[in-house]
């Protein structure tokens, strides 16, 4: 399958400054909106986005086309690097900054209309789950959410969430499946 | 509710679904994270679940993000020339005895202010830099591997004449590290060595990386 991200990255891997350079252009905005969306705050987020790209210079002959797209590759190590910062900092983050991240983990609109069969079938899978359950799902999934985070927003302990979750992940898992 | 047994392989993948949903506490990323370095099996899982949640990224909205490809270039590439220390260097070893008055001495020195040094290789491969804040060196690999599983890079210190002095290991990407000072010109300096360490307290390979600490 044609892959542009991919492809830079394999590049990039070989040392290729002018495709690590393109790389940026091409890629710097979703993973800007990833890195937003989960520390909450423009500057952390571009301080980020420096971290995330030294490390894709470091790390890009780990990625393995056979086993994935290349913008998942990146998105995946952006939202870990920003989810091990918010859990760094999560002894002294405000409310407010917390609400702000947590908004809205209801699907944009945009993404409801996605016509490519993949997104709809997750989509359809994440249907298949109880609604609060689904919501806190993609709330852990978007904004980086704990269980520690979703327990007290449901106001539920933190083992009938994990219970819920965790059934969750593999009714998920077998949808996907099928 | 009671949650159903699973078999280990279940848990492990379950395991890897709440890490790749982002769910887990700190400490149990970090606990994944580690064991995904060593477990090729557990890794793949990880990479499965990254990919059957991976529509959930159309969600994110992209957000103009300014050019901070010069910062980060910078940050990679230095551009300074850069002098040859190894070689020059490594005449060290053998005066161990002198080991216990580099650390006297390292005690006695008052808190310096602060200093960096880039520790390198010749052929730019590997580079560690170093910054020491008062009495703190905190030691991050920017460019190149860690040593592989066999192996530690080890971390040394070489102040004038006198043989290194092992500053620890450098377990993961980064370290920091509990200094009680230095002096501009001390030498910093990476070994290969087994893991946990050199057994004998020097060195036992020539440096991968060197570099000279410069007042901040």
């Amino acid at each position: 399958m044609d892959d542009p991200i991919a492809d830079l990255l394999l590049l990039t891997a070989a040392q290729d400054r002018a495709a690590f350079k393109k790389l940026y252009t091409e890629s710097a905005s979703k993973l800007m909106g990833v890195l937003l969306r989960i520390l909450g705050n423009r500057a952390e987020a571009e301080d980020a986005l420096q971290e995330v790209f030294t490390r894709v210079w470091l790390k890009a002959g780990r990625y393995d086309a056979t086993k994935g797209r290349g913008m998942t590759w990146m998105i995946a190590l952006t939202r870990n690097l920003a989810i091990d910062r918010l859990r760094q900092r999560s002894d002294h983050v405000s409310d407010d900054d917390a609400m702000a991240a947590a908004a809205d983990p209801t699907p944009r609109a945009e993404t409801r209309m996605i016509a490519s069969g993949e997104a709809r079938r997750i989509n359809d899978c994440f249907a298949t789950l109880e609604p609060d359950r689904a919501n806190a799902l993609r709330g852990a999934y978007l904004t980086g959410l704990s269980y520690n985070d979703l327990a007290d927003r449901h106001g539920v302990p933190l083992n009938t969430m994990r219970t819920w979750l965790r059934r969750s992940l593999l009714k998920l898992k077998e949808c996907m499946a099928s | 509710m009671t949650e159903t047994a699973f078999s280990p392989g279940e848990e492990d993948d379950l395991l890897a679904g709440e890490y790749v949903s982002g769910l887990l506490a700190l400490q149990d990323r970090v606990a994944v994270e580690t064991r995904a370095r060593n477990d090729q099996v557990f890794a793949a899982r990880i990479t499965d679940w990254e990919n059957r949640l991976s529509d959930l990224n159309d969600d994110y909205a992209p957000v103009s993000a300014p050019n901070l490809m010069p910062l980060i270039e910078a940050r990679l590439f230095p551009t300074a020339p850069r002098r040859s220390l190894l070689g020059n260097l490594w005449g060290w070893g053998v005066a161990a005895s002198a080991a216990v008055a580099v650390v006297a001495y390292l005690a006695l020195t008052p808190a310096a202010p602060s200093f960096t040094a880039t520790l390198a290789n010749d052929t730019g491969t590997l580079r560690y830099e170093a910054v020491i804040t008062q009495d703190r060196l905190t030691i991050t690999r920017v460019l190149g591997a860690a040593a592989d599983a066999a192996h530690s890079h080890e971390l040394w210190i070489i102040a004038g004449d006198n043989p290194p002095v092992s500053l620890g290991v450098i377990p993961g990407d980064a370290e920091t590290i509990s200094l009680p000072g230095v002096t501009e010109g001390a030498i910093l300096a990476i070994t290969v060595e087994q893991p946990g360490g050199s057994p004998t307290g020097q060195p036992t390979t020539a440096p991968v990386a060197v570099g000279k600490l410069i007042a901040a």
